[in-house]
């Protein structure tokens, strides 16, 4: 089989998925990020692979889980996913838990990259083009700055998405053909976990900000438990939140309970 | 004004609609925003050299009296407007248009709780595998919801004026909006928490401990964290590819040791 050679369904499947893949932002919540984006990217490759209506929509509810990266990986992304979904429902050669493994262990760092390239470079040429023109009051201005930052995110996110589905192809039937599955699958939860420590480091912030008053000093807790550990807060909420998922509470629940708490405390003076 | 109100409040649905049903994020930058502004109050040529500016200063280029509102987009949008409606100059017009970053931001952190408490509803909507649905749903908040209460904001600072507006944000207690903005730092727990109760095992549950360590102590990127814990998971990975090999070479010694006995005897 040809590399670059897609059958009609696969092409349509991608040109589908390539649209959907612009809802990046859309459906934006702090919960999911965009988790549901994937999903909705990922809806035209789960009803072309999943005939069983029942595993389809189970496949649709693990992929509107927690994602987040830049635009442009997030196709890349999806694509590799797609190759993933086609390798498990066809050959059974690849599990739930590499998927989502495979999916976290890439957003972290290729959010760093597409921010570099897009943000940090491809923004700053294509408004330095643009400003110089609008200045003058010359309507190319805009219309460039539009045609090479936004054109130039559009065929990358076209190409990323069909070069994530044949490197994903190929690379599974590679691991898979020399039966390191189960290796390639541990390597990859444990970049995967070590990125959710990262990004629980990086993303979750509990604002303490609570003064004791004993006489004439003043203590700031949050201070104190920072220098026994920093971000020391965010691991004992995130562990306490798994705890909680664990013994069966939903998501709902979790989320209004930290708000009327952040509410209840913060009239308290703590937050 | 009422009309120009409703003119501004369309152009921020517009681009930022637009930017997120292409996810480009480049509709709403200065240099369009403004050029589309200037475009719909029909002075196109003001909008364009205003973009200029503006972009300038959102870039930190360059700054107006040395502070700059937090929102580019609304900040363009209210800016340009002014300039238009009341005949003042960019600068006049920028100065008006600086509370409006701090509202935007106010009750962004109030909206952001609303939407976060709509995730129940996306993953039954997934489970339904209603592919249309959610579609349609995800276009529907792209293009309305996610912004909706910016719109109206934008829509009373042009209609009405930024003053009055800022006056009633002010008029709201600050623990309400320190326990809003508390919230939303710790709801993203939440995704973390889903993700990590579902990838979870003894084994390899520690590294988390190791990418928070780098991350927080060392203050390290993404992109460096990822490239440490990939060789290590890659010496991981080798490690098992040897433990594999091995188990298959012996058992085919194995295998060739009983054909060889049979052949003894």
């Amino acid at each position: 089989m040809g590399k670059n050679q897609f059958t009609e369904t696969e092409k349509k499947t991608l040109r589908s998925m390539f649209w959907r893949s612009g809802l990046t932002f859309s459906g934006f919540n702090v919960v999911k990020m965009e988790g549901n984006a994937f999903c909705a990217t990922m809806a035209p490759a789960l009803k072309e692979l999943y005939h069983e209506e029942e595993e389809r929509k189970k496949a649709l509810k693990r992929h509107d889980g927690f994602f987040n990266t830049h635009a442009v990986p997030f196709a890349f992304i999806a694509g590799l996913t797609y190759a993933m979904e086609r390798e498990k429902t066809e050959k059974g050669s690849v599990d739930d838990d590499t998927i989502e493994n495979i999916k976290i262990s890439l957003m972290g760092p290729t959010a760093g990259i597409g921010d570099a390239f897009f943000f940090n470079c491809f923004r700053i040429i294509a408004a330095g083009i643009g400003m110089g023109l609008a200045a003058q009051g010359n309507i190319l201005g805009p219309i460039l700055f539009l045609l090479i930052y936004g054109g130039s995110q559009m065929l990358a996110r076209w190409y990323l998405l069909r070069a994530g589905y044949t490197m994903g192809t190929t690379f599974i039937d590679r691991v898979f053909s020399s039966g390191l599955l189960t290796a390639l699958t541990k390597a990859a939860s444990i970049l995967g976990i070590s990125m959710v420590g990262a990004m629980v480091a990086t993303m979750v912030d509990v604002k303490l900000d609570w003064t004791i008053t004993i006489g004439e000093t003043s203590v700031v807790v949050l201070d104190i438990l920072n220098s026994v550990m920093p971000g020391i807060l965010s691991i004992l909420l995130l562990f306490g939140l798994v705890a909680l998922i664990k013994k069966g509470k939903k998501p709902i629940t979790l989320v209004i309970g930290i708000l009327v708490c952040s509410v209840a405390l913060a009239a308290a003076g703590i937050f | 004004m009422i009309q120009s109100g409703l003119i501004a409040a369309l152009v921020w649905v517009l681009v930022q609609g637009l930017d997120r049903l292409l996810s480009w994020q480049t509709l709403q930058r200065p240099l369009i925003t403004a050029a589309v502004t200037g475009l719909f109050l029909g002075d196109l040529q003001t909008g364009i050299m205003m973009g200029a500016s503006l972009e300038a200063i959102f870039m930190g280029i360059s700054a107006i009296g040395g502070a700059i509102p937090s929102d580019a987009c609304s900040g363009s949008i209210l800016a340009v407007a002014m300039t238009i409606l009341t005949g003042c100059d960019v600068e006049t017009g920028l100065a008006l248009a600086m509370p409006i970053g701090t509202i935007m931001a106010t009750v962004n952190e109030l909206w952001k709780t609303v939407l976060a408490s709509f995730a129940p509803m996306w993953e039954k909507l997934a489970e339904s595998g209603k592919d249309g649905r959610f579609l349609r749903m995800m276009i529907f908040f792209g293009l309305i919801v996610d912004r909706l209460p910016q719109t109206i904001i934008l829509f009373v600072s042009v209609a009405f004026g930024v003053e009055g507006l800022s006056n009633v944000i002010n008029m709201l207690p600050a623990w309400i909006m320190d326990g809003f903005g508390a919230a939303s730092g710790m709801m993203t727990a939440v995704g973390f928490a889903i993700l990590t109760s579902m990838i979870w095992s003894k084994e390899i549950g520690g590294y988390f401990f190791v990418g928070f360590v780098l991350a927080k102590y060392l203050n390290l990127d993404m992109l460096p964290i990822a490239i440490i814990m990939a060789v290590a998971a890659m010496a991981y990975f080798f490690n098992d590819k040897k433990l594999i090999e091995m188990q298959k070479a012996q058992a085919v010694s194995g295998e060739t040791a009983a054909d060889g006995e049979e052949d003894f005897f």
